[in-house]
């Protein structure tokens, strides 16, 4: 039903497959090991005067290590996202869709396109106000519609994470957002930027969604179900048996 | 009123092709921007607190990539050779092995598509093969493989328990008898259309079979272990559980079957051994197939994870607004008792179930229904199950059902005539779901025997 434009893999799309598949795979890492870290604690050799080199940085690891988890699950949710569009792996409905003429079909893709920039820049507007303070940036003026930058704000820039630790080669952030004094954990603004960036990464991708529409390559921005995939690979395994 | 402003914005955006994911977001924003004096920037907060704050979500994309693991490493066939050797030789034997096949690799992922494929790519074909009709395989399949989300682990009950703040680990424990009972009604079911249609029926391969395809397959079983051994024995929780799952069917995939990765060689030899390539256990965690599993998984995840986000955005706006207790309010005042009450839940949830992604539908329709179903003196986590259930069979009725259309694509026929083929079966997942609806002991039995009686906090 769907007609997906050809997706040539490009350098690009490499980057951000390599980018999920790490998230996750540092996410599975991270959690697991930090599961078997608290098993050793519980162990009488964790004591030992042998192992009290190793029983240090395990135990700060284990203290960050649930932080870091749940700010790279961020940044694989939003920041994937932004592929998620570029692939039009993003589920709807597209029932009422199979009834329409090509022609109210393009306008009804037009319209949604449409739909989804406006929730991108509405977004766009509250991830930047969001973020910005956190970073001794400027966050806009005006409810809906950014009328400019505020000129009184507060800055943000000393606020910092719970557990994860600032590495000292990182310091030189203190000088630039922190009145010169050190981090002790690391700034905010850190882990928040998924949403600047990410979103951000969603207008750029909807706009050329709807440049595609526009230009008759692309009839729709959902993929009707997400089992395409499932699907192409089930049946190439079905042809090989 | 205005809450019915905001479902029907919903429905609207959802009916012009707008994702399931823009559609929530965008109806919460625009509501909140006319009803209230919320800034832009407490949406963007949460958005990001729909990751941060909900540690029990991080278990989808684990079990996800457990699963991806499970299905691409040749689990799925050891299974069901573990199943034929079973139950192969009765009547309809290889469809019955079908149902159970689909139970056991339930057990392993928390996703019923997942499931469907897995079991059903290699099922159906060998159905075709010893004369079962294309239809009755794919019908047996697609209704078989909604087990996925009832038997634990299951990605909805996670999603639930996240919206709704009841223990992830009850919910597994309450799928159990469900889950094995829905099994059994298919099985039996099958069991006597297949006597009285003169189905083909296996050969008993003998009890060396049996245990030779179960040692076979208890690598990949033993992940059951592990996830439930491990939440119920206290050793870790549930999020833990599906990270070291996922890490378990990474090594098992990789090292043991070797039907991906380094050690893979082509099909039908011997993969290569460990000892005589020792770099594997390095270039293993690199390998393209390992990337590429992980990206699926993570492909999977962020679909499903955005979806749930905007959700939560949409479930902040109903609290704030005080829109549950309003509806349980008014409800409660027309004289609404729990039969009724339930009735309605299924009822919505059918409808729903038709258009929405399960997991979004839960977020939305949990907060909304949890107060009332806690004023009438129902169990969350009975409620909890019914949802599921409604869920299932939410996946094989058209017109979005998720099953329905990975079976059409693995048994090559169309929609429509999965459609059809389901539908006998669909009967049987209906009066299931009346058992469960009404016999709430069948929920909460376990989770009450094994974690003590369930504490209700308003």
């Amino acid at each position: 039903m769907t007609t997906q434009p050809l997706l040539k893999i490009s350098l690009g799309d490499r980057i951000e497959r390599n980018f999920i598949a790490l998230m996750l795979g540092l996410m599975t890492m991270i959690t697991f090991s930090n599961v078997v870290i608290r098993k050793l604690q519980e162990k009488d050799f964790w004591r030992s005067d042998w192992f009290e080199p190793w029983a240090e940085p395990l135990s700060t690891f284990g203290l960050q290590s649930l932080e870091t988890t749940v700010f790279l699950f961020a940044w694989m949710g939003i920041v994937g996202t932004a592929y998620m569009i570029r692939i039009n792996s993003q589920l709807g409905v597209d029932v009422a869709l199979n009834y329409l003429s090509p022609s109210w079909r393009k306008a009804a893709a037009l319209f949604a396109v449409g739909a989804c920039l406006l929730y991108t820049l509405l977004l766009l507007k509250g991830s930047w106000d969001y973020w910005a303070p956190f970073a001794n940036l400027p966050p806009t003026d005006g409810r809906i519609i950014p009328e400019g930058f505020k000129t009184r704000y507060l800055n943000q820039g000393y606020y910092e994470v719970n557990d994860i630790v600032m590495p000292a080669w990182a310091q030189f952030l203190g000088d630039w957002f922190n009145d010169g004094d050190q981090y002790e954990k690391i700034p905010r603004f850190i882990p928040y930027f998924a949403l600047p960036l990410g979103i951000g990464m969603f207008l750029w991708r909807y706009l050329r969604v709807a440049r595609d529409i526009v230009q008759n390559r692309a009839n729709m921005i959902i993929a009707s179900h997400d089992s395409e995939d499932l699907v192409d690979e089930a049946a190439a395994k079905a042809d090989k048996d | 009123m205005e809450a019915l402003y905001l479902f029907i914005l919903v429905i609207l955006l959802l009916l012009v092709g707008v994702p399931i994911a823009v559609s929530l977001g965008l109806s919460s924003i625009l509501f909140l921007l006319v009803y209230s004096d919320s800034s832009l920037a407490s949406v963007a907060q949460t958005l990001f607190s729909a990751f941060e704050g909900h540690y029990t979500l991080l278990a989808i994309p684990f079990f996800i990539l457990a699963s991806s693991f499970m299905s691409t490493g040749g689990v799925a066939k050891r299974i069901i050779r573990f199943s034929i050797a079973c139950v192969g030789h009765f009547h309809g034997g290889l469809a019955i092995a079908g149902v159970f096949a689909c139970m056991m690799f339930a057990a392993l992922s928390g996703s019923s598509p997942a499931t469907v494929v897995a079991i059903g790519s290699i099922v159906i074909a060998a159905m075709r093969k010893v004369g079962y009709s294309k239809d009755f395989a794919a019908g047996v399949i697609c209704n078989a493989g909604t087990l996925g989300i009832l038997i634990p682990p299951s990605i909805v009950m996670v999603v639930y328990a996240a919206a709704t703040d009841v223990s992830v680990g009850r919910m597994f424990l309450a799928g159990v008898i469900p889950g094995l009972l829905a099994g059994t009604m298919l099985m039996v079911s099958i069991y006597f259309y297949a006597r009285y249609k003169g189905m083909p029926k296996g050969v008993w391969a003998g009890w060396a079979e049996v245990f030779s395809a179960a040692r076979g397959a208890s690598w990949g079983l033993f992940l059951v272990v592990i996830i439930l051994g491990g939440i119920y024995g206290g050793y870790f929780t549930p999020t833990e559980a599906a990270a070291v799952a996922a890490v378990y069917a990474f090594i098992v995939s990789m090292f043991i079957y070797r039907d991906m990765g380094p050690l893979k060689t082509a099909e039908g030899q011997t993969p290569l051994s460990l000892r005589k390539h020792p770099q594997a256990l390095l270039t293993a965690w690199f390998h393209p197939d390992t990337r590429e599993t992980l990206y699926d998984a993570g492909r999977l995840s962020i679909t499903l994870l955005f979806i749930i986000a905007n959700a939560l955005i949409l479930k902040h706006v109903l609290t704030d607004e005080q829109i549950p207790q309003t509806i349980a309010n008014a409800m409660l005042a027309a004289g609404l008792g729990p039969v009724m009450f339930l009735v309605m839940v299924n009822v919505i949830l059918l409808i729903g179930g038709q258009f929405m992604e399960p997991s979004g539908l839960i977020v939305i329709v949990a907060p909304l229904v949890f107060p009332i179903a806690i004023e009438l003196g129902i169990d969350p986590i009975h409620l909890g199950i019914i949802m599921v259930v409604n869920m299932e069979i939410g996946m094989i009725t058209p017109p979005v059902g998720l099953n329905l259309f990975v079976t059409s694509g693995v048994a090559g026929m169309s929609v429509m005539r999965v459609v059809k083929a389901a539908t006998p079966w669909l009967g049987i997942l209906f009066v299931f779901l009346i058992m469960v609806t009404y016999i709430p002991w069948l929920s909460t039995f376990l989770p009450t025997y094994f974690m003590g009686p369930e504490i209700i906090t308003r």
